[in-house]
């Protein structure tokens, strides 16, 4: 698991691949917790190169979404693979957490 | 301020004693080190024994009644925790070998150079404070660890081990945890009018936090669940008590179930959990739509749906957690629905503990030896043929 974080105009990217389980949760959340500063005001969770997220990485990004909720910025996922985006479908944090297909529509959501 | 370190020095010269008092008696004023002397194996060994608090032994090795190699084999049997350093002839390596062989943490050489001494007691200590950490520390690890092993225990205890059946129609829950304490639960209840309520869940994580909201969301599902037959009414209940002070968004998937004997109606609302199956007379399976619900303590006041599909005659209702569905094999490959489909295919049995055994059955043959990471849930209700 790896977290990358970009800069796009006033956009966060934050970029996550490989496997997010119990193992690496918290350090999943350590690393997101560095990238967001308090002055953001949009952050996009790019998750094209996660290939699995457990129970424990999905409490992971519903914290970040709150934190985030909390300092008034706005945030969307975007370009799930299937099965990431099936775990987002059944637990229903789709619901909670726009999903987008690409980066740019994610971007365009915030308006 | 830490309790100086104590050295026990050992050696017939009757020199040596005033020698290192006066070398080291800086540390010895600042309260770092503290020295005793014997001058022979038998006298420190006699010392050993009477004060247990002796941190390190300096020994000469040529010395009267007991030599230095033989009092190092026996310093261990006393306190394995000692570390000792040998003061041998310079060039003497067979004796050298030898003390390091018997457990000798390091060695100096005659004449004793006193700076290298300093040297080699400072490097002595840090080792012993090093060890001594390690020690508490798996100590502790210990300790922990039978605590989480109480907890598995206590997890287990509450979940249902009996299934009295109806007259058309028989349930069975099982639950194979993981090593770690995870947060798969179960629950059977029976409701009024000759129904019943089978919900199985997943709470998010594993160990002690998960052990704690699997207690609390156990205990909510209970008291929503009584005098209440709509799953949907009873989820949103159990969300909305969840959701209080959930500061850590722990969460947890639900199916709450209600079947209804008489009409072979199952109704239920899916919060976020993986949607169960039905096992048809012909061996195919179908899973049961998504009602759309999000996962428990996360988001207040949201309504669950419920929908309504009838059991027939001969079919079964498969609940699981996804321990089955992402159970792993050395190729790094889930078990998978798919799996899951053609097990319930392959057992034609009507008995839902038969059925609960043919998927535990299968995730174990397809996992092999990889580790279980997740606890494996079942739960499982059957229509008779009959009926």
């Amino acid at each position: 698991m790896n977290v990358e974080s970009r800069r796009e105009g006033e956009n966060l990217v934050l970029i996550t691949d490989g496997r997010v389980d119990g193992t690496n949760a918290t350090d999943f959340q350590d690393a997101m917790k560095q990238a967001i500063q308090a002055s953001d005001t949009a952050v996009v969770l790019d998750f094209e190169n996660l290939t699995y997220i457990s129970s424990a990485g999905l409490r992971v990004v519903l914290l970040v979404a709150k934190d985030l909720q909390r300092q008034g910025a706005k945030f969307a996922a975007c370009s799930l693979s299937s099965t990431v985006k099936e775990v987002f479908v059944i637990s229903g944090f789709d619901k909670i957490i726009p999903v987008h297909d690409t980066q740019e529509a994610a971007i365009g959501s915030f308006g | 301020m830490a309790q100086p370190f104590k050295i026990l020095v050992v050696d017939d010269e009757p020199d040596l004693e005033p020698l290192m008092l006066q070398r080291m008696r800086r540390h010895i004023r600042a309260g770092e080190y503290d020295f005793v002397f014997a001058h022979n194996g038998i006298e420190a060994l006699e010392r050993l024994q009477q004060e247990d608090d002796i941190d390190m032994v300096i020994s000469d090795i040529n010395m009267p009644q007991m030599d230095g190699l033989t009092l190092l084999e026996q310093i261990p049997k006393v306190d394995p925790n000692i570390r000792s350093v040998i003061i041998s002839a310079y060039g003497d390596m067979k004796n050298i070998r030898t003390a390091m062989n018997r457990g000798a943490f390091d060695f100096v050489t005659k004449p004793l150079d006193f700076d290298d001494l300093r040297i080699t007691i400072e490097r002595t200590v840090s080792h012993l404070v090093e060890w001594r950490d390690a020690l508490s520390s798996r100590d502790k690890l210990v300790v922990l660890q039978n605590e989480l092993d109480v907890a598995s225990k206590m997890q287990q205890s509450i979940l249902p081990t009996l299934f009295p059946a109806g007259p058309d129609y028989r349930y069975f829950a099982s639950m194979e945890p993981a090593r770690n304490v995870g947060g798969d639960f179960y629950d059977t209840l029976r409701l009024d009018e000759g129904r019943i309520g089978l919900a199985i869940a997943d709470v998010s994580g594993k160990g002690v936090p998960a052990a704690l909201f699997m207690m609390s969301s156990r205990t909510q599902l209970k008291g929503a669940a009584i005098g209440n037959h709509y799953p949907g009414a009873v989820l949103r209940e159990v969300n909305q008590l969840l959701c209080q002070d959930n500061d850590t968004m722990m969460f947890v998937t639900l199916v709450y179930v209600v079947y209804d004997p008489a009409s072979g109606e199952i109704t239920f609302a899916n919060g976020g959990h993986n949607q169960p199956l039905i096992r048809h007379t012909d061996g195919s399976s179908t899973l049961l739509p998504l009602t759309g619900g999000i996962a428990l303590g996360v988001a207040p006041d949201i309504d669950y749906d419920q929908e309504t599909v009838t059991l027939a005659p001969g079919e079964a209702l498969v609940l699981y957690t996804d321990g089955v569905t992402e159970a792993m094999n050395s190729a790094d490959e889930e078990f998978g629905l798919e799996r899951l489909c053609e097990v319930l295919t392959a057992t034609s049995s009507d008995d839902p503990r038969e059925v609960n055994q043919a998927i535990f059955d299968g995730v174990r043959a397809f996992a092999g030896g990889t580790p279980q990471s997740d606890d494996i849930t079942c739960l499982t209700l059957c229509r008779s043929r009959g009926s």
